[in-house]
């Protein structure tokens, strides 16, 4: 029993000086502001930019602006998640989806798909459509890119043992295939979350209206600092929780893969 | 940890006093790795020391190496403390640890220009090693070019151009075929007769102890003790000592001695009940 | 000659662009003929103003991606080779982490205006984070055998950094830089949409509100082509920088 009381202080102090710099670097950031160091234009105090983050709760600002944007950024994920991971499953089994996509692919992955923005806004207006279509047509090149990989490096000895079994082409596609080669899928997926909360909020700053992005940047050309800098921390968490739940969705469906074990 | 500097004078001999070793892995209680070794080995002697998996034999190596600290006891390398790594006990590696981005002579080159040895010096003894483990031609070649063979001689170049007065040895061999296994054993031991070292061989193999050693150092299972120092009867070189009439006879011996070490071993690695 | 097979679709896909537009599949006013866009976009070519405002965008792009190359490299590594560092910046990255980086642009309208430095500022910090990342894990997952095999050879311990960390680091280290180098892109084309009344990026946008939209259209696909061509660029550079590897 000794043995496990010294490693829970040892637990303690390890928890501690893991968000021990973060604190500090909170605490300089109040006194800093507090003590007028830096004009309050440029960097207002904590304190304030905490308590607007409350009021805009209060006022249900705050919900409307985040929800917008996680929706918009979620709808353009799954548009993103469900035709990248279908064309990259495509890509391996057929040699003419993969001859037709493999240039597109190759010129789309590293080219700045927010360049497509003015066309997106010119086809589908100032609204929700063109933003969520934005962050669809960014993200959806990683995931198709990391489908096709991931089902390619599928150990063929699972598939051949699955058609002596008799399975059909469509179901070693769903049954074999995407299983296994879900843990590249998911790096993918996990990969185009941000991207799409990314592209949204640089949409939502060019169209304007609402959401977090737009308020960010109304904020900044009212030289409102307390706005833009709760905006940040809105965002920062917003981006933690999106990004937190598809770490537990992930550790949940990959139960059976030794990474998890 | 810092630098040890010794003159190359000859080899040197290895003294190891009650070094006892536990490490603690990231999860998990600490776990003791050595108990206690007391051994000596003597100036130009080549001993191995020999065990099953677990029972802490490159743990000693690396001590002695000075890679891991000397918590409990000492370890003396001709009167001196071990503190850290050095030059004087040139080390080889299992899976060679060549610098994948340095060619052939550049990997040798290393050893030589951390010794701040003058510029022809160098490239004159990395011109003699390459030669003497037999790679003349490769010298430009990348380490991803070469077969696993050719890798550990690279190795072994790169170690023995330091001129160390000791070689300690992870199961150098451990990772080619048996073929390529036994040339380099043989190239090993043409290479001491021309420069005698002092060599601590770690391996699991009894027959490639009784082929290389003088002495054989055989160890416990976890935590590893120093089960018994067997002196190798007198029987020449290599692979003649393998046509020496009582060369069957040591290796049943010698199996006898770790066999027991090695299903213990076992027992401890499954850590399920032990079979009626 | 493979090149040119590997890449017929898109002709492909012009080819199917041209007839939509032609037989009046689509109306001209939201896609225009790609022919009426290929003359925009060779006019765009002979005009000196693409070259200023390409050479505008690319200095914020050098500049920003240069400063976070050596600094992130630096701290990624300083994190893995020292606690003390690794203490002190790992809060700090975590936290950083999860924020896009596209949500510093208000700030830096803020900060900093809408000149240069803005920019450059924001590509600086948006790129840091991945360099970082990257140089951290390869520098913790350098093989140990490698550090004792220097270690032995009576490397010190600037030496060890030097000549056997960094190198054996470079290869994800490099893979990283590559992907700074597309978000320094998406952070370029997003900042000069906002923040700027030159670049490339404010190219398009510009020509989009003047409703010029065949010129927009050859604007996005001189952007796009510049992407593609820094990262084929960077990768020819890196095999070189690699050539030791098989």
């Amino acid at each position: 029993m000794a043995a496990s009381k010294t490693t829970i202080w040892a637990r303690l102090l390890h928890a501690v000086s893991s968000v021990a710099s973060l604190v500090v670097a909170l605490l300089a950031w109040e006194i800093l502001a507090r003590a007028h160091v830096v004009s309050a234009f440029l960097l207002p105090r904590l304190s304030d930019v905490l308590v607007r983050i409350f009021t805009d709760s209060l006022s249900g600002q705050l919900f409307v602006d985040t929800g917008l944007t996680v929706w918009r950024s979620l709808a353009g994920f799954a548009f993103a998640g469900v035709f990248g991971v279908l064309i990259g499953l495509m890509l391996t089994r057929n040699w003419l989806v993969r001859w037709f996509f493999d240039p597109i692919l190759s010129v789309g992955l590293p080219a700045p798909k927010i360049a497509f923005l003015p066309v997106f806004i010119l086809w589908f207006g100032l609204f929700d459509t063109a933003k969520i279509l934005m962050a669809g047509f960014a993200a959806i090149f990683p995931v198709i890119a990391a489908s096709a990989a991931g089902a390619a490096g599928v150990d063929k000895f699972l598939v051949w043992s699955a058609r002596s079994a008799g399975a059909s082409e469509r179901q070693v596609l769903g049954e074999i295939i995407l299983p296994a080669a879900l843990p590249e899928i998911l790096t993918a997926l996990q990969v185009a979350l941000p991207i799409c909360l990314i592209v949204t909020i640089v949409s939502e700053m060019t169209m304007g209206g609402d959401g977090l992005g737009a308020s960010m940047l109304n904020a900044a050309r009212f030289a409102d600092s307390v706005g833009v800098f709760s905006g940040i921390v809105e965002v920062a968490i917003t981006g933690i929780v999106l990004i937190k739940l598809l770490e537990l969705v992930r550790r949940r469906l990959l139960r059976w893969h030794q990474e998890t074990q | 940890m810092s630098k040890q500097t010794v003159a190359p004078s000859g080899p040197a001999e290895i003294v190891v006093d009650g070094v006892t070793h536990t490490y603690t892995p990231a999860r998990g209680r600490p776990v003791k790795a050595l108990e206690s070794i007391s051994l000596k080995v003597q100036q130009g002697e080549f001993l191995a020391l020999l065990g099953p998996s677990g029972c802490g034999k490159s743990t000693l190596l690396y001590l002695m190496g000075g890679f891991l600290p000397v918590e409990q006891g000492t370890i003396t390398v001709d009167g001196r403390p071990v503190v850290g790594p050095g030059p004087d006990r040139g080390i080889v590696f299992q899976h060679f640890a060549l610098y994948p981005w340095k060619t052939v002579r550049q990997n040798i080159l290393y050893g030589l220009e951390k010794q701040r040895l003058a510029r022809a010096e160098r490239e004159a003894r990395a011109d003699r090693f390459i030669r003497m483990v037999h790679l003349s031609g490769f010298d430009d070649s990348y380490p991803s070019q070469l077969s696993g063979g050719m890798k550990q001689r690279v190795a072994l170049a790169r170690t023995l151009a330091m001129d160390p007065a000791i070689l300690l040895m992870d199961e150098p061999f451990g990772a080619l075929d048996a073929q390529t296994r036994s040339l380099m054993q043989e190239e090993l031991l043409a290479i001491l007769a021309n420069t005698p070292k002092t060599v601590v061989f770690v391996t699991h193999d009894v027959q490639e102890a009784l082929l290389m050693a003088d002495r054989i150092a055989v160890m416990s299972a976890r935590p590893g003790r120093i089960k018994q120092i067997v002196e190798v009867d007198d029987m020449g070189r290599g692979s003649e000592r393998m046509r020496a009439p009582t060369f069957a006879a040591q290796v049943e011996r010698l199996w006898g001695l770790v066999r027991d070490e090695a299903l213990r071993a076992q027992g401890t690695e499954m850590s399920g009940p032990a079979e009626p | 000659m493979g090149v040119i097979n590997r890449y017929f679709p898109l002709v492909l896909l012009v080819g199917a662009w041209e007839a939509a537009s032609r037989t009046g599949l689509v109306d001209p006013s939201v896609l225009p003929s790609f022919s009426s866009v290929a003359i925009a976009l060779w006019h765009m070519l002979i005009d000196p103003d693409l070259y200023h405002n390409a050479a505008a965008s690319m200095v914020r792009l050098i500049g920003g991606l240069g400063l976070a190359v050596p600094v992130g490299v630096a701290l990624g590594i300083g994190m893995a080779r020292s606690n003390a560092v690794r203490t002190i910046i790992n809060p700090l990255v975590q936290a950083i982490y999860p924020m896009p980086k596209s949500a510093l642009i208000p700030v830096m309208i803020m900060w900093l205006g809408l000149g240069q430095a803005a920019k450059i500022a924001l590509i600086f910090l948006g790129c840091l984070l991945p360099i970082v990342l990257s140089a951290y894990n390869a520098a913790r997952g350098v093989d140990l055998v490698l550090i004792w095999s220097a270690q032995n050879a009576g490397a010190s311990r600037g030496e060890l950094l030097r000549e056997i960390i960094l190198p054996a680091a470079m290869p994800e280290i490099l893979a990283g830089i590559r992907t700074a180098l597309a978000l320094s892109f998406v952070l370029l084309v997003s900042a000069e949409f906002l923040m700027a009344r030159d670049g490339l990026g404010y190219m398009i946008a510009f020509l989009g509100e003047g409703g010029v939209y065949n010129s927009m259209f050859a604007a996005v696909i001189i952007v796009t082509a510049l992407g593609f061509f820094a990262d084929r660029l960077y990768l020819a550079f890196m095999r070189r920088v690699l050539v030791w590897r098989e």
